[in-house]
């Protein structure tokens, strides 16, 4: 698939492939699944309007590849260039809402004094549209006065775009002849009741940096270890505490999906999707596990699975089957059903549960004095995944996001008292 | 510096209106004709839009209540005055049956609006048994089987495959006309060819062929203008592998 016809970006109707992780989502589509992801972030006072106009006209410049419309070929979907602005609107409705038919795949929310970007998963993945958000923050301040120190490193409008920005990654580590992967057992999934439409609901809990940075250091672990283990510890309590006929039919694996920013393992510079994940579990049918227990198992099951060589194994289970000449000559329509099918048979199924750690925003000096605090919220999850989980850091506020569609809160409830219990201080954002 | 009362965000001295939400900038405090003007046209807007407000769903259910209140005291009513007018049931029993059906019907209408398949099918057997029924009221099922349940059935089917075909048209324009005239000339051959078979026995269809004929032009005509005024797509493109 060389579509070298991009290169030319300047040109207004260059188009892409879709990378091989974005290749499912179109199939799973829905106006609740709408594989929309949010970034934002809180000022400490009211946004200026033309300042942030002017900041995502020069910030869209600086990424070509995010103004792109889905269209449907006869084998693939793809995407293709527009001209059209990011549409910049007031965030007064559901949060990542899906994206219409011919209109870009990216959009800039604006409320009081909170600035969003939602992108969708197709184009990107959260270090994508992380880059897109530093960059407009960065003119938005240098707008407002602020100024940028010389070394400091982002993606400066005007500089040069580098093909290297919108290549699909995953091709470059495709390595033929590696033996399959073996397929997991099913997981364990909450059994809490489905809200009525529209279902997605969204909770953000504050904790201090410092404070979850100390306690993961009582145990040598990382943040984000140390949340996974938390998260998994609640999904073993529910487990445990349901009742006895659904007791029959629970599945006893619990398994967290992890995912791995490939950009920190593997050398590239692509802004669109270059993730993989990794699955800590535990399974029950080996008895009650302790806090500490799961702590030790989610630290190396997470060093283990981010083995180079294991990465470039999933890589080229991936690509491999999308590079099948028979995957290819299937029509779009049929190879829809399938993929659907298969994202929830081979997908959803293995994991309970997901927890993607952004890691902690570094902006220069005068940019984050504007800031309070950063959230990022997953793309909303599906029917059989019901709860997930996005975090990021800022200055000493760590925001877990909850993206929920079950009529129940107890899982972030009981995660508040765990926190508060191990003595962390647990804040909700109004 | 100014702030817009609607999302919240710092504005320009300068500006009058708010670049974000396309709001007015008023000065709320002030007693201003320009303030009252403003509040009294939201308050109409307000009031007029009350039914707006509804969900689709909501204004559906309304529409599906005010139909059965209709409909029920239809039937209560023909039934009454046949009842006490004759001291039996004859001619109400025919208000009776349509109103049913036609309850039956806004029914599903109202509730079963994304499940077409579900609708039409429901739709379909509700209204074949009403044929039925007038034939029975009528002494013997005749004609309701016979002719009815065919031509209704091939009416379904075609309205039906007419609405998925509109509903996966990408763009809406003269295609959809070439659509509705091609279902039209498909309906008098159906018709033409099924009552043919009732009364002679074969199929047989003599001026829904016309119909059909003449109609056809016109449709590829349509369609031909409607793709070829679209924008083209790179093949290339489109069936890249």
């Amino acid at each position: 698939m060389n579509n070298t016809s991009h290169k030319t970006y300047e040109s207004k109707q260059f188009w892409l492939s879709l990378d091989n992780a974005a290749k499912i989502f179109p199939a799973t589509l829905t106006s609740e699944v709408t594989t929309v992801f949010r970034i934002s972030v809180v000022l400490k006072n009211p946004v200026k309007i033309n300042p942030l106009m002017k900041a995502v006209e020069n910030t869209e410049k600086r990424f070509p590849y995010f103004k792109m419309l889905l269209k449907k070929g006869f084998f693939w979907f793809y995407l293709e260039h527009v001209s059209l602005r990011l549409p910049v609107e007031v965030d007064n409705q559901l949060p990542c809402r899906k994206f219409l038919k011919n209109r870009p795949l990216g959009r800039i929310l604006v409320i009081k004094n909170r600035i969003s970007v939602e992108f969708s998963h197709i184009l990107t993945d959260g270090t994508g549209g992380y880059e897109f958000f530093k960059t407009l923050l960065i003119e938005y301040s240098r707008n407002c006065g602020a100024s940028i120190p010389e070394d400091f490193q982002y993606f400066r409008p005007g500089e040069e775009v580098s093909e290297e920005e919108y290549e699909d990654s995953y091709k470059r580590y495709f390595k033929q002849d590696i033996p399959p992967i073996i397929k997991k057992s099913k997981a364990f999934h909450i059994p809490f009741p489905l809200r009525p439409f529209p279902r997605f609901d969204l909770m953000n809990i504050i904790v201090s940096i410092n404070t979850i940075k100390a306690k993961a250091k009582e145990k040598k672990v990382s943040i984000t270890d140390y949340l996974v283990a938390v998260y998994l510890f609640i999904l073993q309590e529910i487990n445990e505490e349901m009742s006895g006929l659904s007791h029959l039919k629970k599945k006893k694996v619990i398994r967290i999906q992890v995912p791995v920013n490939l950009r920190n393992i593997l050398t590239s510079q692509t802004m669109r999707n270059f993730s993989l994940f990794v699955m800590p579990d535990i399974d029950l049918r080996l008895g009650h596990y302790t806090f500490d227990e799961i702590i030790r198992r989610v630290y190396h099951q997470i060093r283990l699975e981010t083995d180079k060589k294991l990465i470039n194994k999933n890589i080229s289970r991936n690509v491999g089957s999308e590079r099948k000449i028979y995957v290819k000559s299937i029509p779009l329509f049929i190879k829809s059903l399938i993929l659907k099918a298969k994202y929830y048979s081979l997908g959803t199924s293995q994991y309970s549960g997901v927890l993607t750690n952004l890691g902690k925003v570094n902006l220069p000096p005068e940019t984050a004095e504007m800031c309070d605090h950063f959230s990022i919220t997953a793309p909303p999850p599906n029917k059989m995944l019901k709860i997930n989980c996005g975090v990021i850091g800022f200055d000493d506020k760590l925001v877990l996001s909850f993206g929920n569609i079950t009529k129940s809160k107890e899982m972030e409830e009981r995660i508040i008292q765990f926190l508060k219990g191990q003595g962390v201080e647990v804040t909700l954002e109004n | 510096m100014k702030t817009c009362n609607y999302c919240g965000v710092e504005l320009e001295n300068n500006m009058n209106f708010c670049p974000l939400c396309g709001e007015p900038v008023i000065n709320k405090n002030s007693d201003s004709l320009e303030y009252i003007e403003v509040r009294k046209k939201e308050q109409e807007k307000s009031a007029l839009t009350s039914y707006q407000k509804l969900t689709k769903m909501q204004k559906r259910k309304l529409f599906w209540q005010i139909s059965g209140i209709i409909l029920l005291s239809g039937i209560v009513v023909t039934f009454l005055i046949d009842f006490i007018g004759n001291q039996t049931i004859s001619w109400s029993k025919y208000s009776i049956a349509v109103c049913t059906i036609l309850f039956l019907n806004t029914t599903m209408i109202s509730f079963w609006y994304h499940r077409l398949f579900l609708l039409f099918l429901g739709s379909f057997l509700t209204t074949s048994s009403l044929l039925v029924l007038l034939d029975l009221f009528n002494g013997s099922v005749d004609w309701g089987v016979k002719l009815g349940i065919p031509l209704l059935f091939a009416a379904y089917v075609i309205v039906f495959i007419l609405i998925g075909m509109i509903k996966a048209a990408r763009q809406h324009g003269l295609n959809i006309i070439a659509y509705c005239l091609l279902a039209a000339g498909l309906l008098s051959i159906c018709t033409e060819g099924i009552i043919s078979l009732q009364v002679m026995n074969k199929f047989q269809v003599e001026w829904s062929i016309i119909v059909m004929a003449s109609v056809l032009p016109v449709a590829v005509l349509l369609l031909f203008i409607h793709h070829r005024l679209k924008k083209v797509t790179d093949l290339k493109r489109f069936f890249h592998i």
